[in-house]
């Protein structure tokens, strides 16, 4: 436990705004996977733990994609379709023979996947950390904010992923294909009795956590390591955002995400070892005096 | 036995119960029917205290009961037996009543003893007799038929014995044999426990056959009260209800 | 009803101690007797985890916060307290006992999605809590030093034969006293429970207390598997307490089956080969269990044990078939089919 430390960071400007833009990244590319997560619970009642692989994924493929076109947006989008196209065959292969079984199945189905991925991937791309590299795009210096320091990168990560929620956010409560989803969420038997095929539903969901995981992923290469095993902390965290953010709600998501990144990066100055326990506080907090969370409905 | 006096319950503007009076004499067999929508599921809950009744007494042997929390309304000796039978489907048909037995008496936390308990063998036998399901007793409850499922949720009321007992639509998704076995064993039941039976039901074959009484509901209110024959010959409850088909007959 | 007698199931366990005593000496490996060991504590865990999860309803996600506590607090008080091993044992589980009432108390009253979720927030404080307090715990290097094992009772456990039989002895005990809770009256309440909570209220029984005292008898027992891990590498890790233990301890109960008592113990069985026979043959070891795993959930989609019992069942069940008697108002048939 640190506290001077802490309490020399938040009377500090410069302290303040390069940690808190730490906290914002990692917050946003928390939230695009939390998203994800939050939405096929929502949806289909079934907890993704394999939803750390969709990300884990994302980033071996943007390294890959960039190493063969030498082009960042090319690789993100490459990489982003080919996580929803694996989330895709995920659900229809897998998942959607558990539906409705015991938790402890689902848990079960995803933690094969898991470690065959884990270690699919250590087979194709070898055991060792790999990093992608700072585009060239961003290879510019930082800029400098009240003394703190925000590198150019983290300025276009945050301001995408803060496009993408207001595109979810926007497309899930205005448009009709959100309805259908939402509908399906609370009465699928009724939905399909409506004639809409609830399993197109189901599958564009899985889809969707998919190309939002990959993109995580993808987004995150630039300024992560990249190894086998990488997705279990984020799945963690990401799980502990949706309990804390209400499972099913977008607006939770980012608000619970935007909070534990905040936790972390403050955190780790104060409580260097304890950082993770002090999410796992929160969550069992959130849990104690509102089980549904501070965006989630009751039942 | 059981007094219900000017019940009345709404559920935000919708009037489900309104200003409800009946009455049900000791070991008196008595059949609810009305209309669907006509408040009898209602009518039930209200009783057992699942909901709150927004106005009016019930008095079970003299005593209010109207508010209080349904393990207490049990405890006084009201059960009830549900439309989709509720029961424990891992279980057999014994270790369901064995187990129940046990909370009955409040030895169900005991940690020491061996179940099943000697003492509660017998109750249980006895029970299973009581419906007819002494032959199936070893039965899965999910693997048994739904009738046989039903006796069992009636099977479970009875564990606490009951003064009174309302069943709710007792032969509800029963094939024509089936029905018939099925009221056979709740008047069998009736005659020899001498409880207070209360049930709501629509095959009005079955009512006329066995009801002693019959309360009429419609649209929440008591539309008629009497004898089988009195009611066959009410106009509000044959042109509410039963239509010309069972009107007048002897 | 074809339950065992508390007299059948001890002479049973006698038996196979007998056995298991005998067994390093007609096959002298050091590696039977460490798996004999691992079997004991994770066949502990796992019947443990089962009493929640088979018996009682409870899907924990968080179980390993007991073997990790149990792990760290019995090999601390014999480091630091410098008592005897009884006295560790009595103080582990009197300590899991409360910490299970305490955190109990606060998740048995959640749904179920919620109830795992907190176990698992528990847990991982727990492992937290391990990584940061350094002085006590050794951090992430884990508890090193050593477990002193003064004898008692003539058990001297830094003997290897003698570890081999306390842990065995230690994992028949435990399953015959589970066993007797589970089949005790309290033990079909917790059935009741678990298939029917409402029409289980409706009976007049208290539901939380019930799942509460579940919880804390689960948590006690846990935390003695957590112990023998402990005599086994002697120390304590952070790993014991990290959520793959869970993840492990579900694994099994879910491969051995929920619904037989034995069922877990048969899954660490399998688990426990599983892992030794894959990291022997192949590296690539997380895509063969991998891969196992899926053809289990997808492919069987219940364990093994209840897999068989339920067509060892089906053939029974056939044999006592009753037919529908056919006229109303009439007796129901005496004649059975078969038995």
């Amino acid at each position: 436990m640190d506290l001077p430390a802490l309490a020399n960071c938040v009377t500090s400007l410069s302290c303040i705004v390069t940690q808190s833009t730490s906290g914002l990244i990692i917050g946003m590319l928390l939230f695009l996977v939390a998203a994800g997560v939050s939405l096929i619970f929502g949806v289909l009642k079934v907890i993704n733990f394999a939803h750390g692989s969709f990300y884990m994924l994302g980033a071996y493929l943007v390294l890959t994609v960039y190493g063969l076109s030498d082009s960042f947006l090319l690789a993100v989008i490459a990489a982003a379709l080919g996580v929803a196209v694996f989330g895709l065959l995920f659900e229809r292969l897998i998942i959607s023979r558990v539906y409705g079984s015991q938790v402890l199945m689902q848990l079960l189905v995803c933690y094969g996947v898991i470690l065959i991925l884990d270690d699919l991937v250590k087979i194709i791309w070898g055991p060792e950390f790999k990093s992608l590299g700072m585009p060239a795009a961003f290879q510019k210096p930082p800029y400098l904010l009240g003394g703190g320091v925000v590198p150019v990168y983290y300025l276009f990560l945050i301001l995408l992923t803060l496009l993408i929620a207001v595109a979810l956010g926007l497309a899930i409560t205005r448009t009709r294909l959100g309805k259908i989803v939402r509908a399906v969420a609370i009465n699928p038997g009724m939905v399909s009795a409506l004639g809409i095929n609830t399993g197109y539903v189901y599958a564009g969901v899985f889809m969707l956590g998919g190309l939002l995981a990959g993109l995580a992923g993808a987004l995150a290469a630039p300024v992560r390591s990249i190894v086998s095993g990488m997705g279990l902390s984020v799945v963690v965290e990401s799980f502990i955002v949706t309990v804390i953010g209400g499972m099913g709600s977008v607006a939770g998501a980012l608000v619970g995400s935007l909070l534990i990144g905040l936790v972390r990066s403050f955190g780790t100055i104060g409580f260097p070892l304890f950082t993770e326990g002090l999410m796992f506080l929160l969550m069992a907090v959130v849990l104690v005096l509102k089980p549904s969370g501070l965006f989630g409905r009751e039942g | 036995m059981l007094s219900i006096e000017n019940l009345s319950k709404s559920f935000g503007g919708v009037v489900a119960i309104r200003d409800v009076s009946l009455n049900f004499t000791p070991g008196s067999l008595t059949a609810v029917i009305g209309p669907n929508g006509a408040g009898k599921t209602t009518f039930f809950n209200l009783i057992m205290g699942s909901l709150l009744p927004d106005q009016g007494r019930i008095l079970l042997g003299g005593e209010n009961i109207a508010g209080l929390p349904t393990p207490q309304i049990v405890r006084r000796g009201i059960a009830r037996a549900f439309q989709i039978a509720s029961i424990f489907p891992s279980l057999t048909v014994r270790e369901a009543l064995l187990a129940a037995v046990n909370a009955q008496r409040q030895q169900h936390a005991k940690l020491l003893a061996r179940f099943p308990l000697a003492a509660a063998r017998d109750r249980a036998q006895e029970i299973m007799h009581m419906v007819g399901l002494a032959m199936k007793a070893d039965m899965v409850s999910r693997s048994l038929s739904h009738g046989d499922q039903k006796l069992l949720d009636i099977a479970l009321a009875l564990v606490l014995e009951p003064r009174v007992l309302l069943l709710d639509e007792p032969t509800a998704g029963m094939g024509p044999e089936e029905r018939w076995l099925m009221i056979d064993t709740v008047h069998r039941l009736w005659e020899r426990e001498k409880m207070t039976l209360v049930f709501i039901e629509h095959d009005m074959d079955i009512v006329f056959k066995i009801a002693q009484s019959i309360a009429v509901l419609s649209y929440g209110r008591v539309l008629a009260e009497g004898t089988p024959a009195a009611i066959r010959q009410h106009p509000a409850v044959i042109e509410a209800y039963l239509g010309s088909e069972y009107a007048g007959r002897a | 009803m074809r339950t065992s007698s508390m007299r059948r199931d001890c002479l049973i366990a006698l038996i196979v101690f007998a056995a298991l005593a005998a067994l390093p000496m007609l096959w002298p490996s050091r590696g039977v007797s460490d798996f004999v060991i691992r079997l004991a504590a994770f066949g502990i865990f796992a019947t443990s985890l089962n009493m929640l999860v088979g018996y009682a309803g409870l899907e924990s996600f968080g179980h390993g916060l007991f073997f990790g506590l149990g792990a760290y607090s019995f090999a601390l008080a014999m480091q630091r307290l410098g008592t005897s091993i009884p006295t560790a044992l009595l103080l582990t589980v009197l300590l899991s006992a409360a910490v299970a009432g305490i955190v109990g108390a606060i998740c048995v009253r959640l749904k179920e999605i919620y109830f795992a979720f907190l176990t698992l927030a528990f847990q991982m404080l727990l492992h937290s809590l391990i990584i940061a307090w350094t002085p006590l715990t050794g951090g992430d290097q884990g508890l090193t030093g050593g477990v002193p094992r003064p004898a008692f009772l003539g058990i001297r456990l830094d003997a290897p034969y003698h570890l081999y039989l306390f842990s065995a002895g230690l994992l028949l005990l435990c399953l015959l006293l589970m066993r007797h809770i589970v089949q005790s009256p309290f033990g079909y309440t917790l059935r009741l429970i678990r298939d029917n909570p409402a029409r289980a209220t409706s009976l007049g029984i208290n539901v939380w207390a019930m799942r509460l005292a579940a919880f804390v008898i689960a948590g006690a027992f846990g935390s003695l598997g957590g112990v023998v891990m402990s005599l086994f590498v002697s120390g304590a890790f952070p790993d014991f307490a990290y959520w793959t233990i869970s993840g492990e301890a579900i694994f099994m109960i879910m491969l051995g089956g929920t619904t037989l008592f034995l069922g877990p113990v048969a899954g660490a069985v399998m688990l426990l080969l599983l892992n030794d026979v894959v990291t022997k043959l192949t590296e690539h070891y997380g895509l063969v269990l991998g891969l196992i795993i899926l053809l289990f959930a997808l492919g069987l989609r219940k364990g093994l044990a209840d897999y068989l019992a339920e067509l060892w069942r089906e053939r029974s069940a056939r044999r006592l078939a009753v037919p529908l008697p056919a006229a109303p108002f009439a007796e129901p048939s005496n004649k059975l089919s078969g038995e």
